[in-house]
């Protein structure tokens, strides 16, 4: 019996994020992304098809990495009505485009706005961080982790770099806000951060709660079978009975005056 | 209604239709980006607005078809295949406006093959591709009924199609209930993007009432729209019936809607001024307590102008409904905004443009109305022959209409393709992030004419001067702590005004309030006494070039000019480069600067 891959994950460290970029174009180059195709106007947080991730100012200082959380219990795939955005064994969310139809639901549930769309392209595509999943797959590091020259990306088992995040949490606590984002939020992710200011403001409009996303719809989703079952019966049901009562009303008038009371016997 | 009223309204139809053809050739040959003005941030807009209208105007097929097959009203019967038909072209709408907006609409028989229960679009691929089979079979006894099927082979499906009514009306009711209430689930996973005033735990119960209502409201809507272009009677007392059903829904609508609000507290914002509460109001107001005192009234939803102002409101307020929660209210990035395009709005009206030329044709054609709808005392209903001017060759005038409608075409064409071309503006961020990219885009005070910074080149060079090692801190000193490189702009806010970095509400409350002034003011609490922050904040060293630190940053403007002029002046005398500190070295027109390190 296969051993199920333990759930993988990487961990920010915002403190020490000097802003060089050096991920991002090692990003960029590892997955062959070419030259940026939008400017900063156009993307504010510089995310876009050719940019999987991207350095952003946060509001209060400091400089954060901003790429797909890669989520336990992911928005995107739960909206997806393909499986075209799916999560592997690992636990990091990919995205197949021999099946995605380009209705972009992704992009819409995504709770921090990560996935980004190739508008130019006639046959677009949905694009993402994938952790290099291939380079993993290798025996490999993401790009990303092998750039960095602050050692600000930590990748490894989700539960060790937790422990990682709580020995740094403990032993340099003035300096660390005292919560490690991406452990609860929304189900918890791969992709955590401990950082010395608020990350709420990656949110894409204000910090997402601790309930995973995908139940927010499914609250309604696991009702749909009893309400297809109870519609169908209801409206058999009522056929019936009133058709029932037409037939009876119209029997008896039709009996009522025509037949005299003898033929009744 | 005169036939040249009649013929110019159908030109103006086809005129629409035929700018939505041109707008989609750069729709499919250009993509998304070319023809729209979607964008990263909204990656929805009109045209999935828009569907979401115009499934709710059809709801009045399955609710009619409740009406008449199973609650057994046979009054409405003669509205019924209208009601049908409208829902055929509502759901065809969809589809069609569907098919623009998939990146990949060829692979729209994905959901089919890949099963995804957890998704509410998944289930509403199914119910759209099922109850549109429903309604083509529920509407086919129309066409057959048509003298061109008077053969043996289509009597014999018509007969099975008859056998089948029952079972097609209970499956249409099941797929209609479920997929007009997951639309309005669609959004249940986007509480960021949705706005509160729009977003409810129970939208599937919104959008399946309001559906109802809007249904019903557009079959009265329609009712008077035949009487005026087929001159049929107006059978006043069925449509004001029908009036009065919409109470119903409409009420209850308002009810879940404002009670849900209510419950969460989210009622109040409907009263914070802001321009979304007072969308909200008239929403609510106008587009559904207004008609539904008006249908209320027995003797207002008895009146032409009363039942026509009614039905027009709750369709005005369901669709300001829609748009707003799926278009006009929804959260974007900040910096960025959406504003359709105008070969997307184009396509947008082409769709229901097209719907209501099928539906004059169907209308035209077809036997639609039953004999019940010619009531009796109505003069003698002017029956334009079939296809008059919508579909046949030659119109009352004796021109050639193909010719004419081609002229349209071709003006059309002419008018819209160096329009279309035109891309829409991009939107200005205020954002200036000294981030990204190899040149920053520096716009200070958002002017729209930004310095492009060779940051990389500069990495590069001061990595050279150094030993080897990069030199960050040579413009990112290091000032808040646990921090190694604060943006400028963190400290240096203001443009044009130093401004003061240091908080003296959130020391005072870290130092425990009034009593702890002490601390830091010595003697006496004086601007002047105050403590110097690296008396307290060992790691908050001044950076190189700074005399001091002081409580005030320089403006954002005078940072960077000092930050920049202090190396440029030093490097044009060392290397004898006079270029090196004119203005237009880093303020060229062109953008970039001239000014390479490679000379």
């Amino acid at each position: 019996m296969s051993r199920t891959p333990k759930q993988v994950g990487l961990l920010v460290d915002v403190t020490r994020c000097t802003g060089c970029n050096r991920c991002v174009e090692a990003c960029a180059e590892a997955n062959r992304l070419g030259q940026p195709d939008v400017t900063l106007q156009q993307s504010p947080d510089g995310l876009s098809a050719r940019r999987w991730a991207s350095i952003v100012e946060s509001p209060a200082g400091g400089f954060v990495r901003k790429f797909c959380r890669h989520c336990l219990e992911p928005a995107c795939v739960s909206v997806c009505p393909v499986g075209a955005m799916y999560r592997t064994p690992e636990g990091v969310v990919l995205y197949d485009s021999r099946k995605c139809m380009g209705c972009r639901y992704c992009m819409m549930a995504c709770p921090f706005g990560i996935p980004r769309y190739e508008w130019e392209s006639s046959a677009p595509l949905v694009r993402k961080c994938t952790l290099c999943y291939d380079r993993l797959k290798d025996g490999g590091l993401p790009a990303c982790v092998e750039a960095c020259p602050e050692g600000v990306l930590a990748f490894g088992e989700r539960s060790e770099l937790l422990a990682l995040a709580r020995r740094r949490l403990q032993e340099a606590a003035p300096l660390y806000l005292p919560k490690i984002y991406g452990e609860h939020e929304i189900g918890g992710a791969a992709v955590m951060y401990i950082s010395h200011v608020p990350l709420d403001f990656l949110g894409y409009h204000g910090e997402p709660g601790e309930e995973p996303m995908p139940e927010l719809t499914w609250d309604w989703l696991a009702k749909v079978p009893a309400v297809a079952l109870g519609v169908a019966g209801l409206m058999t049901g009522l056929l019936w009975i009133i058709g029932r009562r037409i037939q009876a009303e119209a029997s008896r008038q039709a009996r009522l005056p025509a037949r005299p009371i003898e033929e009744q016997k | 209604m005169s036939q040249t009223t009649r013929n110019w309204i159908k030109d103006g139809l086809w005129a629409v239709v035929f700018a939505g053809l041109v707008a989609s050739v750069i729709r499919f040959a250009g993509g998304l980006g070319a023809a729209t003005g979607l964008n990263d941030s909204a990656p929805w807009g009109l045209w999935i607005a828009f569907k979401l209208v115009f499934v709710a105007l059809a709801g009045g097929g399955f609710t009619l078809a409740a009406m008449v097959y199973i609650f057994r009203l046979e009054r409405y019967r003669p509205i019924l295949r209208r009601a049908i038909l409208v829902a055929l072209l509502g759901y065809g709408a969809f589809i069609v406006s569907l098919i623009f907006d998939l990146g990949l609409p060829w692979h729209i028989y994905m959901p089919v093959l890949n099963w995804q229960h957890h998704s509410v679009m998944f289930e509403i691929a199914w119910c759209v591709m099922l109850y549109f089979s429903v309604l083509v079979l529920e509407f086919s006894p129309a066409i057959l009924e048509h003298h061109w099927f008077r053969r043996p082979p289509f009597g014999m499906l018509l007969r099975w199609l008859h056998r089948l009514t029952l079972p097609l009306i209970v499956a249409g009711i099941v797929l209609s209930t479920l997929h007009q209430s997951s639309l309005g689930s669609l959004f249940l996973i986007m509480p960021h993007r949705v706005h509160p005033l729009w977003y409810s735990p129970w939208l599937p119960y919104l959008f399946f009432t309001s559906a109802i209502a809007a249904g019903m409201t557009a079959l009265i809507v329609e009712g008077f729209f035949v009487e005026r272009w087929f001159g049929r009677g107006l059978d006043l007392d069925l449509l004001a019936r029908l009036g009065k059903g919409a109470v119903l829904p409409l009420g209850l609508y308002l009810a879940l809607r404002l009670g849900d609000l209510w419950l969460r507290g989210v009622l109040p914002r409907a009263l914070d001024g802001s321009w979304q509460s007072i969308l909200f109001l008239a929403e609510i107001v106008a587009g559904g307590f207004l008609p539904l005192v008006l249908f209320s009234l027995r003797k207002v939803r008895r009146s032409r102008e009363g039942l026509l102002t009614g039905a027009g409101l709750v369709i005005l307020g369901i669709t300001s409904q829609r748009m707003s929660l799926s278009l006009f209210t929804m959260y974007r990035a900040e910096g960025t905004s959406y504003v359709p395009s105008l070969g997307e709005t184009l396509i947008a009206f082409a769709i229901p443009a097209a719907a209501a030329l099928l539906y004059l044709l169907f209308a035209e054609t077809l036997p639609l109305f039953g004999k019940q709808a010619e009531g009796p005392g109505n003069e003698a209903p002017v029956v334009p022959s079939p296809g008059a001017a919508a579909f046949s060759i030659r119109d009352t005038w004796g021109r050639g209409i193909a010719a004419r409608r081609s002229g349209f075409a071709v003006i059309v064409v002419a008018l819209l393709l160096p329009v279309l071309s035109l891309k829409s503006q991009t939107p200005v961020s205020p954002v200036t992030a000294a981030v990204g990219w190899e040149v920053l885009e520096i716009d200070g005070n958002r002017s729209g004419y930004a310095v492009d910074f060779p940051h990389l080149e500069h990495q590069e060079r001061l990595m050279n001067e150094s030993t080897g090692e990069s030199n960050c801190r040579e413009c990112h000193h290091l000032d808040l702590p646990g921090d190694r490189a604060t943006a400028c702009s963190a400290c240096h806010a203001e443009y044009y005004r130093p401004v003061s970095i240091f908080d003296h509400s959130f020391h005072r409350q870290a130092l425990g309030g009034n009593d702890s002034c002490l601390e830091c003011h010595d003697p006496e609490h004086t601007a002047l006494t105050g403590t110097i922050c690296r008396d307290c904040h060992e790691d908050m060293v001044p950076g190189e070039g700074q005399a001091a630190f002081s409580m005030a940053a320089l403006s954002y403007k005078d940072a960077l000019h000092g930050r920049c002029l202090g190396c440029h002046e030093r490097e044009a005398l060392a290397q004898s480069r006079p270029e090196l500190v004119l203005c237009s070295t880093c303020h060229s027109l062109a953008g970039q600067s001239p000014v390479t390190f490679d000379d």
